[in-house]
């Protein structure tokens, strides 16, 4: 083997923890006899130490692990039941959501243009709410990546009254993602359809 | 929420080391965040279908570097650059280039690394892993997982000299 094919070989060689690969045997005899390759194999070996000590001073944030434990993980495996209700509000929620909207774009009729409110509360991500009673600020990630994926968006008032949040010819997901979990006033025309309360949104005030 | 105790303790295991990948891999503590997160989650809904426990490590970094190359898919912002084929001209580098540089630099200097010779450069450096469970973890063959990591250490070195070039001795 020369100096080369050896160097070539023992590019990969990280010390103790190849020993035992029959891969370097070879080469490890060569830099044994040869003091040239002896020395590159040194410095190699010093500079894989180096990089890998400075890769293993990164530390992670203080609170990841804590955030990893107490995140509220959906157990599909544990209960297919939750996964079936789930996908069942996703489905009547985004249908409710397009029906509501197709009504007010193509036909504009009077029933659905009520009376225009302020509402001041909390922005919610409807599909966890509903599903699960989530909400709140631990929830405000899940909500923010549901809203901006498009689920329903809604406001719970002060008073507790739930709104499903609309727009007047497109979804207001994109506007009110970043506002998941936090409290806003919404200007809107207040409506509703089927029993269920909904608010076209005019304007977005945030605290 | 109170946590599952066996969770509790696989997330202590082995978080820092999912989070040097995920950093080492993106370049950004954020998304580092957001892979390992995620590699956690998906441990906590389809973990037990692993039946070998001495697996879980390399199950847990396989899945990390799945959930990144998504990532890739989806925004296809993560830098690269291709690394040549040929490898003949082996670079030198002294540990003293090594020194003069912070973690940060280092990671920054992987980000220009062609993403599919990244990842094993990486478990490479990091974890003590055999290059056959480094295969293993990347779901791709040993020769290739070896012929990757050459070329991409001959790029580092590059990279790192231009980064830090080495100090001239003066007689």
């Amino acid at each position: 083997m020369t100096n080369d094919e050896a160097k070539q070989k023992l590019l990969l060689y990280r010390g103790a923890i190849d020993d035992a690969d029959p891969q370097f045997a070879e080469a490890l005899a060569d830099a044994r006899r040869d003091p040239e390759l002896a020395e590159w194999l040194r410095q190699q070996n010093s500079a894989y130490n180096a990089i890998r000590a400075k890769l293993r001073e990164i530390e992670p944030p203080r609170d990841l692990a804590e955030t990893i434990i107490r995140r509220p993980a959906i157990p599909f495996h544990r209960d297919w039941t939750q996964l079936l209700k789930l996908a069942a509000v996703v489905i009547v929620s985004a249908s409710v959501t397009a029906v509501a909207l197709k009504v007010l774009q193509r036909q504009n009729r009077p029933g659905a243009q009520g009376r225009e409110i302020l509402v001041r509360g909390e922005v919610l991500d409807m599909t966890c709410y509903i599903a699960y009673n989530l909400s709140g600020p631990e929830h405000a990630q899940c909500a923010r990546d549901c809203i901006r994926n498009g689920l329903p968006v809604g406001i719970k008032g002060e008073n507790g009254k739930v709104y499903l949040l609309v727009g007047k010819t497109k979804p207001v997901n994109a506007e009110l993602a970043d506002y998941a979990a936090k409290i806003v006033t919404i200007k809107g025309k207040e409506s509703l359809r089927d029993g269920f309360a909904q608010l076209q949104v005019e304007e977005i005030r945030k605290f | 929420m109170s946590a599952d105790p066996e969770f509790e303790n696989l997330v202590k295991l082995y978080y820092r080391d999912l989070y040097r990948f995920g950093l080492s891999l993106t370049g950004s503590e954020a998304d580092a965040c957001d892979l390992t997160q995620e590699t956690f989650y998906i441990w906590a809904n389809k973990g037990h279908q692993l039946n070998n426990p001495t697996k879980i490590k390399a199950w847990l970094f396989t899945t990390l570097h799945r959930e990144f190359l998504q990532i890739c898919r989806r925004r296809e912002r993560f830098k690269h650059e291709p690394i040549d084929q040929a490898t003949e001209n082996l670079p030198e580098i002294s540990a003293d280039v090594v020194d003069r540089l912070d973690a940060q630099t280092i990671v920054n200097v992987l980000g220009k690394i062609d993403e599919a010779y990244r990842a094993p450069l990486v478990l490479y450096y990091m974890e003590d892993l055999p290059y056959k469970q480094i295969a293993e973890v990347l779901q791709i063959p040993l020769g290739t997982v070896q012929s990757r990591i050459a070329r991409a250490k001959v790029r580092l070195f590059q990279l790192l000299n231009e980064t830090a070039p080495p100090i001239k001795q003066t007689q």
